[in-house]
């Protein structure tokens, strides 16, 4: 299993747009992804489920990546948040 | 007569006829068929919206804006979430119609959202629920008789949903009003990019009304409903006042927005703009900005309470220089002292901070924050075109010195892998009368020139802005000022660079003719006064 932590720097938090972007990644792969906050699951590859999680601006989330192709859905993953929620 | 308060949405003002509509929830009672019929109702109807959705992606995309036709794609992620659609088909299993089971299902999600202590996130309630009404509209036959009536109108709702907002037909909503709602629903977002005046959140109004003249005012976030005589006068009046500014500045945008700046004898200016803060670079560009030629960095230094990181001048250098879309933008490194103290920089208080500790006499002392900058702007140079300019030059020695710190700069970055615009522009701000009668040798060693004529006039005259007794001197265009700039621009154009001006004179259109004599090649003003000097420079010999 590969995982990660990261932490939001948009202001507004994971909004509809980022979390739609991460779900699309996230699909691509057939590893399952799990997203982490506070003890508060939520499956990577849904939308609802994602933004379920309340994520908002200094949230830290833990990911979780399992399957195998582990290794490069962590690498677009990491991006697609960096690109996303790390500023703004 | 009866006045309405809530959050206006846009500034601008409507009057007509108002006309409540209410949606229709009968069909939720429709009769349960079998699982396997309400399934197949049920898929028959998301792939009917889908198409829907697509079309008016399409048409929020060429009506609208890329941005806002986003709204959509989420709205297409919704509809193919598979926690919803599971939620949907166990209503269904249930017992329930499709349309009832699809209302329970967005109804669990919209509360799930609207639980989130998070404005933006509850906001996201209503795309579901958008989802899901569009979707029930489609299984009760896909009819929309939404929006019947034939005479423009202003229209009156509980909530609009993003694809009704879309679907609303320019020529005959004058303005919406809403019950709920607040600035930040995507329905709030497209209705200001569409430039539909509109009121949200004003709580519930009495169908009543139904048919009552009013006037909309956004900006004011206020309706009246059957105004007096005296109100409709007042208010027709600021319309009038409000659409002729409007008016003319859109035939002024249209006109001249993407046309170059070049004089009748054929000398081309670019007309670039001064910002403060990477947050302008958008409004510099609706401008019609053919670049920035000056973006201060003190902003990001005086909002802080310490030392600004590389990584937030250069996310900050970045966001400006993408927006410009390789457009040139100069950035000016750290330019404080004088009138513009920083606390935790810690200067010691002196007798005459205008010749003192300042610009670049801070960086080449301070090498470590000199280096955060150029670090910074380096790293976003790859976003598009950059050019750095040093502030309070005086000597020759100055640039050589700044030029060595940028060398450095590179080659560490470089060994870090970072990537960079290795051919970057390196140039001054001519603002003190050494820097201009020593132009010739300083040229030597730069790219550009920009005049700050405000600093060159305090400096030349020895007048003190702040001083109202004498500042009246500077304002006269003083001859001394103009022979200045034209000995730079002669020094900098022998040597095959190019000069601008970014301080006030630049805006000036009594001396928009001189400068074109001069050949000076760009000039830097605010954003509002973008289209003047774009249109002074084309009336230009």
């Amino acid at each position: 299993m590969e995982q990660f932590t990261f932490v939001i720097k948009d202001k507004n938090g994971m909004h509809a747009r980022p979390a739609g972007a991460f779900v699309n990644e996230a699909k691509k792969y057939n590893s399952s992804v799990t997203v982490i906050k506070e003890g508060k699951e939520a499956n990577g590859k849904r939308l609802l489920s994602l933004m379920g999680l309340g994520a908002t601006c200094n949230s830290i989330l833990n990911i979780q990546i399992e399957g195998d192709d582990e290794k490069e859905a962590k690498i677009a993953i990491e991006k697609v948040l960096k690109d996303n929620l790390s500023e703004g | 007569m009866k006045i309405i308060k809530g959050t206006g949405i846009g500034t601008k003002k409507a009057s007509g006829i108002l006309r409540f509509y209410r949606s229709n929830k009968s069909s939720l009672n429709n009769k349960f068929t079998t699982y396997e019929n309400e399934m197949k109702r049920l898929e028959k109807a998301i792939s009917g919206v889908k198409k829907s959705i697509e079309s008016l992606s399409k048409k929020a995309k060429t009506k609208i804006g890329n941005e806002e036709a986003k709204i959509f794609e989420i709205h297409m992620m919704l509809l193919e979430d598979e926690d919803l659609f599971e939620t949907v088909t166990y209503e269904i299993s249930r017992g329930e119609c499709a349309e009832k089971a699809i209302s329970e299902a967005s109804e669990k999600y919209a509360r799930m959202l609207k639980a989130l202590d998070d404005e933006y996130l509850s906001e996201r309630a209503n795309d579901i629920k958008d989802i899901a009404s569009q979707l029930i509209n489609e299984l009760s036959g896909g009819e929309n008789k939404e929006f019947i009536h034939t005479s423009p109108y202003i229209l009156v709702a509980d909530d609009l949903s993003p694809s009704q907002t879309v679907s609303l037909d320019k020529d005959k909503i004058l303005g919406f009003v809403t019950f709920y709602g607040t600035p930040s629903s995507h329905t709030s977002i497209l209705a200001r990019a569409m430039g539909i005046p509109a009121l949200v959140g004003v709580g519930e109004i009495d169908e009543k009304y139904d048919g009552k003249y009013c006037l909309l005012d956004s900006e004011n976030g206020e309706i009246i409903i059957s105004p007096t005589e005296n109100e409709i006068s007042i208010f027709k009046e600021k319309e009038k006042e409000q659409n002729r500014i409007a008016k003319e500045h859109e035939s002024y945008l249209k006109e001249l927005i993407n046309k170059p700046a070049i004089s009748k004898n054929g000398h081309r200016v670019l007309i670039y703009a001064n910002i403060g803060s990477e947050k302008e670079a958008e409004g510099a560009l609706l401008n019609g900005a053919d670049g920035i030629g000056l973006l201060r960095s003190e902003m990001m230094y005086l909002s802080s309470d310490r030392y600004p990181s590389e990584d937030e001048l250069y996310y900050a250098y970045k966001e400006a220089i993408t927006e410009m879309k390789g457009r040139r933008v100069i950035i000016r490194t750290l330019d404080i002292g004088a009138d513009k103290q920083i606390p935790y920089f810690n200067i010691p208080k002196e007798e005459n901070p205008a010749l003192g500790y300042r610009g670049v006499r801070i960086c080449l002392d301070r090498i470590d924050i000199f280096k955060t900058q150029l670090r910074a702007i380096l790293r976003a140079s790859v976003y598009g075109k950059a050019s750095i300019m040093l502030p309070m030059i005086v000597s020759e020695k100055e640039i050589i010195k700044c030029r060595e710190i940028l060398e450095e700069c590179k080659n560490e970055l470089f060994e870090e892998n970072y990537a960079f615009d290795s051919k970057i522009e390196l140039g001054i701000m001519i603002e003190t009368p050494a820097s201009a009668i020593m132009s010739d040798v300083l040229a030597k060693h730069v790219d550009f020139f920009s005049v700050g004529t405000n600093d060159l006039t305090q400096y030349t005259l020895a007048v003190d802005r702040q001083n109202p007794k004498v500042s009246y001197i500077g304002e006269q265009n003083h001859e001394a000022i103009l022979r200045l700039i034209e000995i730079a621009a002669n020094a900098i154009h022998k040597k095959g660079g190019w000069i601008g001006i970014c301080g006030e004179l630049g805006a000036d259109l009594t001396l928009t003719q001189k400068f074109v004599d001069m050949k000076i090649d760009e000039l830097s003003v605010s954003s509002p006064y973008l289209l003047g000097i774009r249109k002074r420079v084309g009336e230009c010999l």
